[in-house]
């Protein structure tokens, strides 16, 4: 059984909230800002895609300040009673959690000479979705999910699933991924950065790191929403701890769960996950070839807003059904076809159709997870 | 009818200036291969896994949900000391070992394992909130076999453990690796039968993640000896009946 999408909230490069980002991403998007980790045995500057809130960008208090007003926008847009929030789930999906927090804490620490200073002193994996719980006036159970870069996409279909076996009326589903020092130093020194996105040309080379946080509210009444989620599917990938098996099967066994379990048959579009690695492009374009005689139109957003890594499922799903809402499916910037690839990214915009829509994650931990969206 | 075919829990007491004990030579028979650069975290969830799955027939889509409320704590103490007290980038190994799913992926690899892989959390009640995942999975006929987990690590020193987690000076930690098989038409095995807690609790975020642990192995004991056995969290009650 589907479940309608009643509210969204975002806030990303793009935009401190969902229609301004929509707007930003269909008026050809902005551009990522520059990074600079000093003080390091290697130092690290790198584009980064962050939220223009005007704040230092490791600054502690950005998650308590940036997630309510996002939870709230979803909430309020689904007009749901107090009674209603009260009772809501929070599933949430992301990579840091609360990391740049520690981080924060244990250098304030070490810089006071506190004896007793110690890493990781905020441990664990509920500070987030306290937030959100606070944010929706929720006093349900969460569920919070670390599965790398489909950690959202999972919380998302955990939610699908449990709306549709009758659990609970509704469900606050969230994405939130913002700078921290681990992540930033991380994927450099996997030498997986980037200057620019550009999925699935011959001139990729890597991924630009980006921040955002995504909501939205998800209900199983009938007639709750116009725009539907019918699941999807998720499997994991023995190849590499660090990507799916770029001969593209494990991708193409999670499209094909996902389009068999949800009954889908026609696909107007696909929201690719795109990060412009070569191996990651690869697995994602010989898994769609291996499923598609012709491909569906595709559509990347990752040169828009980064790669907001976690929060990436609900992030680009806001972004995606803003689109389509405005009946447009996202284009852009073309380059030099890669032969090996045979994927050609949308590079003018589009009229979407009603219709079925599939949205690719994958991720660290082989994780691939696929999602079927309904526009009406 | 969903019923556990199979537990298996490991729950070990640290006490105080006691070294935690090698996992090595209890993890070498059960790997099918030996696993380079895994941290504690990984091996327990290795352990606990291979044990509870011995002599059963795994689906190659059964899923995979394991649950944790600090997930891997000695990895991202070092990831964390490197970066900022050392200024050292971290090593690739260490910096993808700081996410929760990496344990996945080597249970997965080690058990032949492609259905979903799933990391959750819920602070106190993460066994609760993996269980509750994987029932609604097997509900939807997503997979017929479902292997549901709960892993916690115990850091050293122990004050700056227990200093965390707003745990008194005297309290006993423990770490544990707790598994349960699920299968949706086996005919022998505990019937696993769900409702609603009777009263709500949303103040069970609050309990430390290593009480969920001592549940946990409360329930995958009682299973393996096969009695009976009830796991609830703030919301929902688990009845584990022979």
């Amino acid at each position: 059984m589907p479940v309608g999408i009643r509210g969204v909230g975002l806030c990303c490069a793009l935009g401190v909230d969902a229609p301004a980002s929509v707007a930003t991403l269909l008026a050809g998007g902005g551009a990522p800002h520059r990074v600079t980790l000093e003080g390091l045995a290697d130092s690290v500057e790198a584009a980064y895609f962050r939220i223009a809130d005007g704040a230092p960008l490791f600054d502690p208090g950005r998650f308590e300040r940036l997630i309510p007003p996002v939870v709230q926008a979803a909430v309020a847009e689904a007009g749901l009673s107090a009674a209603e929030r009260r009772a809501l789930p929070v599933y949430l999906g992301s990579s840091c959690f609360s990391i740049g927090l520690s981080e924060s804490s244990y250098e304030a620490a070490l810089r006071q000479g506190a004896t007793d200073a110690s890493p990781m002193p905020h441990c664990g994996y509920g500070y987030l979705s306290e937030l959100a719980r606070r944010a929706a006036g929720s006093e349900g159970p969460t569920f919070t999910y670390n599965t790398a870069c489909t950690s959202a996409a999972n919380a998302l279909l955990g939610a699908i699933r449990a709306l549709a076996s009758g659990r609970y009326p509704h469900a606050l589903v969230l994405g939130a991924e913002l700078a921290n020092r681990t992540t930033l130093t991380g994927f450099a020194g996997l030498q997986l950065l980037a200057e620019r996105v550009r999925p699935f040309v011959a001139e990729r080379n890597g991924i630009v790191l980006g921040e955002g946080i995504g909501a939205v509210l998800l209900s199983a009444e009938p007639g709750a929403g116009e725009y539907l989620l019918h699941g999807g599917a998720s499997n994991c990938d023995g190849f590499s701890v660090t990507t799916a098996n770029p001969d593209g099967e494990s991708v193409a066994a999670a499209l094909r769960q996902a389009l068999d379990s949800t009954g889908t048959a026609e696909v107007r579009g696909i929201r690719a996950h795109g990060t412009a690695t070569p191996t990651g492009d690869m697995a994602e374009a010989l898994g769609l070839r291996k499923v598609f005689r012709e491909l569906p139109a595709i559509s990347v957003l990752k040169p828009y807003l980064g790669h907001t890594l976690g929060a990436c499922g609900l992030t680009e799903l806001v972004l995606y059904l803003g689109a389509l809402r405005q009946g447009a499916l996202p284009a852009a910037e073309p380059g030099t076809p890669d032969p090996q690839l045979e994927v050609q990214v949308l590079d003018r915009q589009a009229e979407a159709r009603p219709g079925r829509y599939l949205l690719n994650h994958f991720g660290f931990g082989g994780n691939n997870t696929v999602l079927v969206l309904e526009k009406p | 009818m969903i019923r556990a075919i199979a537990a298996s829990h490991y729950l070990h007491p640290v006490r105080e200036d006691e070294a935690l004990p090698s996992l090595d030579t209890a993890l070498q028979p059960l790997c099918r291969e030996h696993f380079r650069r895994i941290d504690r975290f990984i091996q327990l969830a290795l352990l606990g896994s291979a044990r509870c799955v011995a002599g059963h027939r795994l689906a190659v889509d059964c899923g995979l949900y394991l649950g944790s409320g600090l997930g891997p704590m000695s990895n991202n103490i070092s990831t964390q000391e490197q970066l900022i007290r050392d200024h050292l980038t971290p090593k690739p190994f260490n910096f993808i070992n700081t996410l929760g799913n990496s344990a996945g992926y080597y249970v997965a690899k080690n058990l032949g394992l492609s259905g979903p892989n799933l990391f959750i959390s819920r602070r106190g009640a993460s066994f609760q909130a993996a269980l509750e995942t994987a029932l609604v999975d097997l509900e939807c006929g997503t997979s017929r076999q479902a292997l549901v987990g709960v892993v916690e690590e115990v850091t050293l020193p122990l004050a700056a453990h227990r200093r965390r987690q707003g745990l008194s000076v005297d309290t006993v930690v423990a770490e544990g690796s707790h598994w349960l098989l699920l299968e949706t038409d086996a005919v022998t095995g505990h019937r696993l039968e769900r409702r609603q807690a009777l009263r709500h609790e949303s103040e069970m975020l609050d309990v430390p993640a290593f009480h969920d642990s001592i549940a946990a192995a409360g329930v995958t004991e009682n299973v393996s000896k096969g009695g009976e056995a009830v796991l609830a969290d703030g919301w929902t009650l688990f009845h584990f009946r022979p």
